[in-house]
């Protein structure tokens, strides 16, 4: 959409205040482009919901700001000044932006406390974890994390025998272990059932009173729950913005979802 | 080299005697006075007697002279008559030189061998060239041309002169010129000449006239003509460097097919499947051994169908190669999908299995799989050397291949694997039985391997372990060109297949593979996904 | 903090285990050494060697499944760590012969006398010191191990990528070593020990030495990889093996772990070489065929990866069955039986025969396979990742 070619130091001078930043930014695979010209800002504390059509490029965007796909071309700023095309996706975890996947990924050979124990902030570096000896404030902050997202209970389960949404609610709670300062949040809600979608919502509402959220979703009830800016994406670039109501009134995006 | 010339000896041996005895009496009475005079002592005079022989231009004297060079030669004490002598019991046997007629024997006490020394031996090699420049048998002036150049004697140059004059032969001309270009620059003649001669030895180029260039170079003070022979040298050399390097791309081209060959099956098990077929070699030696069987039937049965032996086994290769695919698809591999490092370890004890199975069946040793007579020899094309059968290898792996691409690109076939391969749960709910496809696909890919088989079987040893020579080439090939693209694997297998060639003369065969194989190990480390990397969220998981 | 690091690990079963191998590493020795042959407790001396080989087999095992059990490394060169370890050995036992060889040369093995060298090549100095081949066995394969994976884990080739290129590397270190001019004894490698540290190699009481050598060695070996996977690094390591690219999403640079662990365990590979040399007596450029380091990854399949005892059951089982085939008239089938191995343990028992009874036993499921099934097309970017 806004395509812009300010120069880099413009482009800083916005990006000085926001949490993040994305401009212009274009990602394209063997000729198809999946993102063109994006630009997002997202302020410190703000929660955001990014919806759009399938293969919109929101999942691309998410692979982006963590490091796992390069940009063509584009800036990709955090908490100002860190650019975050030059970084790999474990520097950009430990900066403070934390990711859940659409498909829910935990580790499902250990433990749901050990899930928790492992995105704990804290060592990362090999020799760190060799001989890291786990301390008392670790382990409540573990327990509390396990009270938040209501495992507690299922603390020595493995985590391959966790149902579909225990297993969504597990890699939330791995995120809040991580203290991000930004979480991407992408389709928390598939596969959930009525009741655990509702619950979800409740879950990330409490964890944006502290911290920034994107999140990524389909369902458009749970978008409602949220109450929230929404930012429409169609075709690799921000079609539409505003509160819910604002962008469901938007023509465009009434094209795009229910006309052709 | 020293058999070779020592039976090259023993030849021209046998084809004087031969000639002695086709020699008619008459003649051979006129020679004899003049064959005498070899007796007379002294090299001086020997030298003499042999100019005096030389002068008949009689055919006959070329025989005489090889048999005073090669020490044959003994003069008898009593009459200083000159005889051929060969050692036999009680003394010598003897006979006319000039006639091979028996001349009875002696005691090694009545006759003296004659000695010659390099002047004489000179002596004899410019009178004997200069008898065969004249003789009426082409072969025998073509030989004698070619000796001439190669000793390149001043001396002779009247007598090339006059054999130039006489020769109709274009080819024998040239190389008469060549080698009054080559007597020319030992003689002392003036330089203009030289400069002309050398540059008649340039123009023939090759490595035959390096070494005269080089000795005129190195023995030349004389400004022009060093320069010109220097000249001459550095052109010469630069196009021989020229066709090393084409040779080296020969070499590296056939290298390269037979890569491709073996790699092309696993091309479709690995690249466009995604199985890691450790057994790949195994169906590659099936088809070899295939062709073994094949050949065994046809020589028991009918041997004048030995020529088709290869067109025979093709199909059936592919068909045991194919089959035998299919049956490990549907044993092992279908149950493995998705779990590829397990799928190497099955496929490898499927290897271990196969290549027991022949050893037990067919004996651990390698059996013998002949070249069909098209496929023997070699020609000549420039200065490179072309043998048949790796020329119809390297055909026939394109043939393969492109016959391959049409499959995967024309056909119902192959539209069907390419759509389960990209996208499974959609193409079977179009109506495409995919498991029937899976096994397809993978006996194609082994059939094909099969195919490889009975090339192969023409270049290498056929036994058990014939395919555990090929499994990590064949790996690397796909590996390099790009997993899933099939041009990739074309590419790669030629790319590998001359790199390795021009490694090979500075770092030697091993080193060479060696170098190859770290390079492939250093670049995937750069491109993971090989020379032609398909992109895109399918090979990402 | 190390010794605080190495206690830890030292729970129960942790203890039985160690105990377990060293018993038998000194009951053995013993009972060859303090018996009469005729008593029915005897031991006989190639026994003891042929089970202390195992031992160094079931410390390579050991090495392998740290590596492919618990970070999903599937190693297909191994063995070129063991015999890099044996070439070390190799060396140092080579100049132990002193003028004792055949051509009596005081300074140059046999193998250079008959090449015609002159003098010592650089890469042999101090081998005639034990400490210093000592740290060889231990540097060579680690240094090899850490310049390759630094190669391969930055730049994520995985899966079964790096698979062939193991085996790719343990190739071309096969046709390397073939070479007379490696420098290395060529085709014959390095054979016709006489003695270590002074002691005759043949005899009793040094066979007996090297066995109980070889079961501390295991011993230590399953201590550090228990002290490893017990801590958090282990449990990093196991989560890339689940999900590699989830565990960089919560800050962990994978290839840092992928790089200690890989390189821990080809010194350990090394070591296991090291012993295996001297009671053999032979190490030749045979050993690093890739045939041998994938036959090191069955013993890990068959005993059960992802365990720590599956190896060392699986390289005692897979051995002791080659041996008893092979000296038997079905040895021509032993090829048959080790192949079917591979298919039927990958197809029936993923999890090994450990592994197996663990879950049977069922204290707690102790893992899922290592992949879920998926369909091929996905197998493919699978193998590209
Ligand atoms: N690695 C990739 N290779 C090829 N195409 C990709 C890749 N990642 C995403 N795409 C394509 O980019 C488009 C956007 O994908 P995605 O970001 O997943 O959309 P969304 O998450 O909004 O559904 C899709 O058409 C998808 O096929
Ligand atoms: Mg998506």
């Amino acid at each position: 959409m806004t395509v812009t070619n300010e120069p880099t130091r413009v482009a800083h001078a916005k990006a000085r205040d926001s949490l993040l930043y994305l401009d212009g930014v274009s990602v394209s695979f063997d000729g198809f482009k999946a993102l063109r010209g994006l630009s997002l800002v997202i302020e410190p504390g703000e929660m955001r919901a990014i919806i759009g059509p399938n293969g919109a490029g929101k999942t691309t965007m998410m692979d982006v700001i963590t490091g796992k796909t390069k940009p063509d071309s584009g800036d990709v700023y955090f908490a100002g000044d860190t650019d975050l095309t030059r970084m790999d996706e474990a520097s950009i975890a430990s900066l403070g932006i934390g990711r859940k996947f659409q498909k829910p990924t935990v580790f499902e050979s250990h433990t749901v406390w050990d899930n928790i124990d492992l995105a704990l902030a804290g060592v990362r570096k090999p020799f760190a974890t060799l001989f890291h000896r786990t301390t008392k404030a670790e382990i409540a902050r573990v327990e509390e994390i396990l009270e938040t997202i209501r495992l507690i209970d299922k603390r020595d389960w493995l985590a391959a025998n966790l149902s579909h949404g225990q297993k969504q609610w597990l890699e939330i709670g791995m995120l809040l272990a991580q203290e991000p300062r930004l979480l991407l949040v992408d389709e928390p809600a598939a596969g959930m059932t009525d009741a655990e979608t509702a619950e979800t919502a409740i879950l990330l509402k409490e964890i944006a009173k502290t911290k920034s959220v994107v999140v990524v979703e389909h369902d458009m009830t749970f978008v409602r729950d949220l109450g929230v800016k929404v930012t429409v994406l169609h075709e690799g670039s921000v079609l539409s913005e505003g509160s819910l109501d604002v962008v469901s009134a938007d023509p465009k995006v009434i094209e795009v979802y229910l006309g052709r | 080299m020293v058999d070779m010339i020592s039976r090259f000896k023993t030849l021209l041996a046998t084809l004087a005697l031969v000639f002695l005895a086709a020699v008619p009496a008459a003649h051979a009475d006129d020679l004899k006075p003049l064959v005498d005079g070899l007796g007379k002592s002294g090299y001086a005079a020997l030298k003499d007697a042999v100019g005096a022989l030389a002068a008949t231009g009689d055919p006959a004297v070329a025989p005489i002279l090889q048999s005073l060079s090669a020490g044959d030669l003994y003069v008898r004490k009593s009459d200083r008559a000159v005889f051929a002598a060969t050692k036999a019991e009680g003394g010598y046997k003897l006979t006319d030189p000039a006639t091979g007629a028996d001349a009875g024997t002696a005691a090694s006490g009545e006759i003296d061998k004659i000695k010659v020394n390099n002047a004489v031996r000179e002596a004899v090699t410019a009178a004997r060239g200069s008898l065969t420049l004249m003789s009426p048998d082409i072969a025998k002036r073509r030989a004698a041309a070619a000796e001439m150049f190669r000793n390149g004697d001043p001396a002779q140059i009247p007598l090339l002169d006059q054999a130039l004059a006489k020769e109709t032969d274009a080819g024998i001309a040239a190389t008469l010129q060549l080698a009054r270009a080559a007597a020319i620059l030992k003689s002392d003649q003036p330089d203009a000449d030289k400069i002309a001669a050398i540059a008649v030895l340039q123009a023939k180029g090759g490595r035959d006239v390096l070494g005269q260039l080089t000795a005129i170079e190195a023995s030349s003070t004389d400004g022009a003509v060093k320069a010109a022979a220097a000249n001459a040298l550095s052109s010469i050399r630069g196009t021989l460097k020229l066709w090393d390097g084409a040779q080296n791309i020969l070499y590296g081209v056939s290298l390269g097919s037979v890569l491709l060959l073996a790699a092309i099956g696993l091309a479709i098990t690995f690249g466009v499947m995604g199985v890691i077929n450790m057994a790949h070699g195994e169906m590659v030696m099936l088809g070899a051994y295939t062709t073994f069987v094949v050949q065994e039937l046809i020589r028991n049965n009918v041997p004048w169908l030995f020529d088709w032996s290869l067109a025979i086994a093709l199909p059936l290769a592919f068909l045991v190669a194919g089959l035998v695919g299919v049956l490990i698809e549907r044993m092992v591999i279908r149950f493995l999908y998705g779990r590829p490092l397990e799928t190497l370890l099955a496929t490898w004890g499927v290897s271990l299995i196969l290549q027991q199975a022949v050893r037990t069946w067919f004996g651990p040793n390698n059996r013998e799989v002949g070249n069909p007579s098209w496929m023997s020899g070699a020609f000549e094309l420039g200065n490179l050397t072309i043998t048949y059968n790796r020329m119809w290898i390297v055909v026939f792996s394109l043939v393969v291949f492109a016959a391959l691409m049409l499959v995967l690109k024309r056909t119902a076939f192959g539209l069907q694997t390419r759509a389960v391969t990209q996208n499974r749960p959609m193409a079977s709910s179009m109506g495409i039985r995919t498991p029937w496809v899976d096994a397809l696909t993978f006996g194609l890919g082994s059939g094909i391997a099969g195919i490889a088989g009975v090339a192969l079987s023409q270049i290498d040893n056929v036994s058990p372990n014939l395919g555990q020579g090929y499994i990590i080439d064949s790996f690397m090939v796909v590996v390099f060109g790009g997993v899933g693209n099939l041009w990739g694997t074309l590419v790669g297998a030629f790319t590998l297949g001359i790199a390795n060639k021009f490694l090979e003369p500075y770092a030697g065969a091993v080193l060479g593979k060696i170098l190859v194989l770290v390079f492939i190990i250093l670049f995937i480390q750069k491109r993971p996904r090989g020379l032609f990397a398909l992109k895109g969220r399918a090979v990402e998981a | 903090m190390i010794t605080a690091f190495i206690l830890r690990a030292l729970d129960r079963r942790t203890s039985i285990v160690l105990a377990v191998i060293l018993g038998i590493g000194i009951l053995l020795p013993v009972l060859n050494l303090a018996t009469d042959p005729s008593s029915p407790f005897h031991v006989p001396t190639y026994v003891l060697t042929l089970l202390g080989k195992y031992l160094t087999y079931a410390l390579l095992a050991l090495s392998v499944d740290l590596v492919w059990g618990f970070c999903g490394i599937l190693s297909l060169g191994h063995g070129a760590f063991f015999a890099l370890g044996g070439y070390g050995m190799g060396m140092y036992l080579m100049r132990q012969i002193g003028d004792r060889g055949t051509y009596g040369n005081p300074i140059l093995p046999d193998f250079m006398v008959f090449l015609n060298w002159k003098e010592l090549p650089w890469f042999w100095y101090g081998f005639d010191h034990f400490w210093f081949a000592a740290l060889i066995v231990l540097l060579a394969p680690g240094l090899l191990a850490f310049v390759f994976g630094w190669f391969a884990f930055r730049s994520r080739v995985t899966g079964v990528y790096l698979s062939i290129i193991t085996q790719a590397m343990t190739y071309a270190l096969l046709l390397a070593f073939f070479r007379n001019d490696m420098g290395f004894g060529g085709n014959n490698g390095l054979t016709d020990f006489k003695d270590i540290l002074g002691f005759d190699i043949q005899a009793d009481a040094t066979r007996g030495a090297l066995f109980f050598a070889s079961a501390a060695a295991l011993a230590l070996g399953f201590w550090i990889c228990r002290a490893v996977i017990a801590s958090k690094f282990g449990k990093v390591l196991v989560a890339v093996r689940d999900a590699e690219s989830r565990t960089r999403f919560i800050g962990y640079r994978v290839e840092g772990y992928k790089l200690v662990v890989w390189t821990l365990s080809a010194m350990m590979a090394g070591v296991a070489g090291a012993l295996y040399v001297p009671q053999i007596g032979i190490i030749n450029p045979g050993e690093f065929a890739p045939a041998n380091s994938i036959e090191a990854v069955i013993w890990v399949a068959v005993g059960g990866r992802g365990t720590l005892i599956g190896p060392i059951v699986g390289a005692l089982l897979v051995n002791f069955g080659k041996t008893w085939f092979t000296s038997g008239m079905l040895a021509e089938y032993w090829l048959f039986v080790l192949g079917g191995l591979f298919v039927l343990v990958t197809l029936f028992l993923p999890k090994g025969v450990v592994g197996s009874l663990m879950t049977k036993g069922s204290r707690k499921p102790v893992e899922k396979p290592i992949e879920d099934v998926v369909a091929p097309g996905v197998a493919a970017g699978q193998a590209a990742e």
